[in-house]
């Protein structure tokens, strides 16, 4: 091979190797480092009991009810499954009900996650309280937070 | 391409000859791994769950202390600039030095893991994923540094300088590296997608950091 | 190049470059200061607190913007470092490391403003996801091309050198740009760069673009003013270094 030729075949190697290289990003960027699980990811899943895990959703309507001192329960849910959650302690400002939620903890035995930490997560809807108030009234936007989107 | 075997022959040859980086690697990485445990307390729960994380974060910098003298000595003695007007472009040039490097001190590292990985209390079943991960991601361990040595080469205080330009580089491979370990042990992620990027991450490392390093070692040589 | 040239031609002439910004960058501090007005009376005046976040959200004006420059500070470093490797260009050796103590104070001012954001929003100053890490490594990035810079006492090999590195960088602007989208992350998503209904009210969202505006001229003001000391910086080392060069003449003469 002439030195013009070997590099003609080295360039072609090296554009070669980039492009598995893109292949693989696109191919595996599906769930590789997600934040949070949806509620409908740990049905899915299959996680065991006792193994630490964020899950993140929206707080369900109606689910909130304060137990003794901080203790909170509420449900997380993404639209599709829904999650019951147990927390002690206190609760960011912008928790609320229809709200994102991000909680790190453990899934009990019994079905229900028990939260160590909660955080909330808002979405990228900026507007003042009337806009949300009429839009919620004429029933165009509901006021779901992008973890619902997300999935 | 006989050239290029020749070069990395050579390098391996004599960082293993001086012995002295190697076995300075290796006895930085026991150190660091026997200290945190001693930092953190010895619970074993903790320590299983924090071990993917210590093992890489202290094989990247066990590994950086080596990483300045991939061209400083050839630099030293003159003979990069030799190599430099042999017929190997300095591209292959750039590449068969981070591969010695890797050979002679990443390999070396990772077979040291699992042993170290018994202080840490890693679950039995990661072990294997454990070698995997780290013969696939130390190539980018190289030859990121590589760039990096080359960019700091004849500076005073070239070493420290070298950390901080290419330790926000590494920050992809740690992260893919580490996460596709704990998908084994904790779950829920897939390994597999983690493990493709950190193949991805490696594969275009060892394809552009050469170009870069050779463009940093011109400046130096011209 | 040669023969006639072109505006980018004549700008590598640095005293070409002092006079032209010389006379751009008073009419571009007076716009600079008269947006930063309009947008602070907006932000605190007419800028309704937020349905969900109240108040707070008025820390949004100061995050949004910083991070924005954050992005386009790497991205004009990354042009310029581009710009001196292949084209040699001297100006552009300049336009880099003028911008990067900017960008580094802007993505410094994005971290802060983020997590004074995040405590009362989130109930966290921090967390490690996608988005908030990989702006800290523009950041790292930003102390790294610094360090370099001083490193390297010659200036066209630092120039160079740093050019290299800033490439290697730049891999990471789509990273931040697209983390939000690729992966759950706690950071919401993009507001503003949204193709369908638009995602912030008209009454919060014109302060915030004259707040934008505001703040890209400003580091521009500030951008001129460090690539104009930076070349009056070298020519009194150049000054200087003939002046030592003379006086060694004169030394040798007598002996």
């Amino acid at each position: 091979m002439t030195r013009k030729q070997r590099r003609s075949v080295l360039i072609a190697t090296c554009v070669a190797v980039l492009g598995v290289a893109v292949g693989l990003v696109l191919f595996a960027l599906e769930d590789s480092i997600v934040f949070f699980y949806s509620p409908s990811d740990i049905a899915e899943k299959n996680i065991k009991p006792g193994q630490r895990i964020r899950i993140g959703g929206l707080v369900e309507e109606g689910s909130v009810k304060r137990g003794d001192g901080t203790q909170v329960q509420f449900a997380v849910t993404d639209t599709a499954k829904t999650l019951p959650v147990t927390y002690i302690g206190v609760l960011p400002d912008l928790f609320r009900e229809g709200q994102g939620v991000v909680a790190e903890g453990k899934l009990g035995g019994d079905g229900i996650f028990v939260a160590e930490s909660v955080l909330a997560k808002h979405d990228e809807n900026y507007m003042p309280p009337e806009v949300a108030e009429a839009l919620r009234k004429q029933g165009v936007w509901q006021g779901a937070g992008q973890a619902a989107k997300a999935n | 391409m006989h050239a290029f075997i020749r070069l990395v022959a050579r390098d391996v040859r004599l960082t293993l000859r001086e012995g002295g980086a190697v076995s300075t690697a290796l006895g930085f990485y026991l150190v660091v791994v026997a200290i945190l445990p001693l930092g953190l307390g010895p619970d074993l729960n903790l320590l299983s769950r924090i071990a993917p994380g210590v093992l890489w974060v202290a094989l990247l910098l066990a590994a950086l202390l080596s990483v300045e003298r991939i061209f400083h000595n050839d630099l030293e003695d003159g003979t990069l600039e030799v190599i430099a007007l042999g017929p190997l472009p300095l591209e292959l040039v750039a590449a068969a030095k981070a591969l010695a490097h890797w050979i002679s001190i990443g390999l070396p590292l990772v077979i040291a893991a699992p042993i170290l990985a018994l202080l840490l209390n890693l679950p039995a079943n990661a072990f294997w994923i454990l070698l995997l991960t780290m013969v696939t991601g130390t190539p980018a361990i190289s030859f990121l540094g590589s760039v990096g040595a080359a960019l700091t080469l004849g500076l005073r205080r070239g070493g420290l300088l070298l950390a901080l330009l290419v330790l926000p580089l590494y920050v992809p491979v740690l992260v893919f590296g580490i996460s596709a370990m704990n998908a084994v042990i904790t779950g829920p992620a897939s390994f597999l997608s983690s493990y493709l990027i950190l193949c991805a991450l490696t594969l275009a490392t060892v394809v552009l950091a050469p170009i870069a390093a050779a463009a940093a070692l011109r400046l130096s040589l011209a | 190049m040669a023969d006639t040239p072109g505006f980018f031609g004549r700008l590598a002439n640095p005293t070409f470059f002092l006079k032209l910004s010389g006379a751009v960058l008073p009419w571009l501090t007076g716009l600079t200061v008269i947006l930063m007005l309009v947008g602070l009376y907006l932000v605190f005046f007419f800028a309704p607190p937020d349905y969900q976040q109240g108040e707070t959200v008025k820390i949004m004006f100061i995050h949004a913007p910083s991070a924005w420059l954050a992005m386009m500070g790497y991205s004009i470093v990354t042009i310029a470092s581009i710009g001196s490797l292949i084209w040699r260009h001297p100006m552009a050796d300049v336009a880099a490391k003028a911008a990067l103590p900017i960008g580094a104070c802007f993505t410094l001012l994005a971290l802060i403003t983020g997590s004074l954001w995040g405590k009362p929003m989130w109930g966290t100053y921090w967390v490690w996801d996608a988005r908030l890490t990989s702006v800290l490594i523009l950041f790292f990035l930003y102390l790294g091309l610094m360090a370099l810079w001083q490193a390297i006492e010659e200036p066209s090999r630092a120039g160079r050198a740093a050019a290299i590195l800033a490439i290697v960088g730049s891999v990471n602007l789509p990273i931040i740009k697209f983390s939000v989208d690729w992966w759950h992350t706690l950071h919401q998503p993009a507001s503003l760069t949204r193709l369908d209904a638009p995602a912030i009210h008209p009454s919060i969202l014109i302060p915030l673009l004259v707040m934008m505006v505001a703040f890209t001229a400003l580091f521009f003001v500030l951008h001129l003013t460090a690539m104009r000391t930076e070349v009056l910086r070298r020519r009194v080392q150049a000054l200087r270094l003939t002046q030592v060069d003379a006086a060694r003449a004169g030394e040798g003469a007598r002996a």
